[in-house]
């Protein structure tokens, strides 16, 4: 066994520990024992707690013991399965012997609904293309339902934010949100909910907004860029084309206050990232991975006054560094 | 056109070109679903564009294909199962408890990644992993639903990490690879365009 994979043996067993509901605070401290040993150990580590954030859906959910129990049909089944196939002949080719029983006993009614939605993870970016070569792409923990009729291609934004490259059709193209309807006059777009309600950006083409209370419009040309309710829309500002890198995973900051890019970042990770008040406003510059909040905070710790510190595992708290000694 | 050797290591286009009508007749043949095959398709091409891989001949690209292909559609099965148990789980409830179809597909996503993460570990294993982190069940509750010591249970847990730690620092390690591998004699002599 050589000292990598040991790190990943202690590691693994010091998390069945802890979270065991047995562990004594004399565990607790040989375990900040082995932490402190060595950086690898602390690399090993930061993978166990964003491995075991990745069950967060399940563990926030009202249902999550129903969830578990299909969970454990379903692996049931699958080994049934793979039994059976190994009987009858073997799993060379991975055949698909019970795929057609299968489909034929899916509940149709659900299943469809599901498909029609898209969604993306927290973290996840998503691209998809509909129908009519329409590109749509999903940023974190976002979704959005389709919903194409025989005169109008409509996408309903159910939560977070797609950008929308269109492709040209006779049908009108149209996203609705809770505060109003876009109307696509040309090709790209982004739509992003808040709780303060919709921003567009344009940047190519134009879109013209409709607010679903007042039916106010207004029309925003490409390099345009507003927020409305569902009353009022604001006055257009230019819009950053910077602002759509997320589409490709970049984060691209110039001169954009610390406390937006953790925000921004907090929008891909699971969990909570908190800054200082007195750094908030650090001006900071340069492209980052959006889905690595760990990465970019590595990075902007070493060349920015900043220190990031985790006192939970999915909490992060950037803050200034403790004076020199 | 269907040269067995490629002359120089052939782009994603060419790629394309030479294999994708066989690899969706191909999946079409074993998923018996046009639709299915399409998106498996496309989904190995994606994949293909993320990890660039070199081939000399075009059986070699295809062997490969071939192996890919099949991994997604096992994947696309044992999706689609754990799909078909949390739909049955649902509809078992009365009505008026039924999460919302939002919800319902948070989680269903969620035990689908963590059904691919913890591959093929036994059931019992799986399932005290899901119990004791996604549940927070301690020891003592899962040992009594598996019917096992909660020495048993701590055991699949740290099991079940290992197991997740080792995928995880396998697919670290194919990304860096990716990075590193050498590049070939037409990419030195072109100036790389960032």
């Amino acid at each position: 066994m050589n000292a990598s994979d040991r790190a990943l043996q202690e590691a693994a067993e010091w998390f069945a520990l802890l979270r065991s509901g047995e562990a004594s605070e004399a565990d607790r401290s040989r375990w900040r024992a082995w932490l402190a040993a060595s950086s690898e150990n602390q690399a090993v580590w930061s993978r166990v707690e964003h491995l075991s954030s990745r069950l967060e859906p399940i563990t926030s959910s009202p249902d999550r013991h129903l969830a578990v129990d299909a969970f454990t049909v379903a692996r049931t089944r699958v080994l049934q399965r793979r039994r059976l196939l190994l009987g009858l002949a073997g799993l060379a080719g991975g055949g698909l012997l019970g795929w057609g029983t299968w489909k034929h006993s899916a509940l149709p009614g659900l299943t469809l609904t599901w498909l029609a939605s898209h969604r993306s993870g927290t973290g996840e970016i998503r691209q998809v293309a509909l129908a009519d070569g329409t590109q749509v792409w999903l940023a974190s923990a976002s979704a959005f339902d389709q919903d194409y009729q025989p005169g109008l291609r409509r996408l309903q934004l159910v939560a977070g934010e797609i950008l929308v490259s269109t492709a040209s059709d006779e049908r009108e193209f149209v996203v609705d949100t809770p505060q109003g309807r876009l109307r696509a006059l040309g090709t790209r777009f982004a739509v992003r909910l808040s709780d303060t309600g919709t921003s567009v950006a344009v940047y190519e083409g134009a879109v013209e907004v409709t607010t679903a209370s007042r039916g106010e419009t207004t029309v925003l040309q490409a390099g345009q860029q507003s927020r409305f309710t569902d009353r009022v829309t604001e006055t257009p500002a230019a819009a950053d084309p910077a602002r759509e890198a997320w589409s490709r995973g970049i984060l691209i900051t110039r001169d954009t206050p610390l406390g937006e890019v953790a925000a921004e970042l907090n929008r891909y990770r699971r969990g909570h990232i908190s800054v200082a008040t007195e750094i908030a406003q650090l001006p900071v510059f340069g492209s980052y991975p959006i889905t690595d909040a760990d990465r970019t905070l590595a990075m902007l710790e070493t060349v920015m006054p900043i220190r990031v510190r985790r006192p939970l595992p999915w909490w992060l708290v950037i803050e200034a560094p403790p004076p020199a000694p | 056109m269907n040269r067995p050797e490629y002359a120089s290591p052939p782009s994603l286009e060419r790629l394309y070109t030479d294999h994708h009508n066989w690899l969706q007749s191909w999946l079409r043949r074993r998923l018996g679903n046009a639709c299915d095959a399409a998106d498996l398709a496309q989904d190995a091409f994606v994949r293909l564009l993320a990890t660039p891989k070199r081939f000399d001949t075009l059986p070699q690209a295809r062997v490969y294909l071939r192996t890919m292909a099949n991994g997604l559609c096992i994947d696309l099965w044992r999706r689609r199962e754990v799909e078909q148990a949390w739909l049955q789980t649902l509809a078992a409830l009365p009505e008026v408890e039924s999460p919302c179809v939002e919800h319902q597909a948070i989680v269903l996503q969620a035990l689908q990644e963590l059904d691919s993460m913890l591959g093929n570990l036994p059931t019992r294993v799986a399932s005290a992993f899901v119990m004791a982190v996604g549940c927070e069940m301690s020891d003592r509750e899962v040992a009594e639903k598996l019917g096992v010591s909660t020495r048993m249970v701590r055991k699949y847990v740290a099991r079940a990490m290992l197991h997740c730690l080792q995928l995880d620092a396998r697919s670290a390690l194919d990304d860096a690879e990716t990075f590193t591998q050498p590049a070939s004699p037409d990419a030195v002599s072109a100036p790389l365009v960032r």
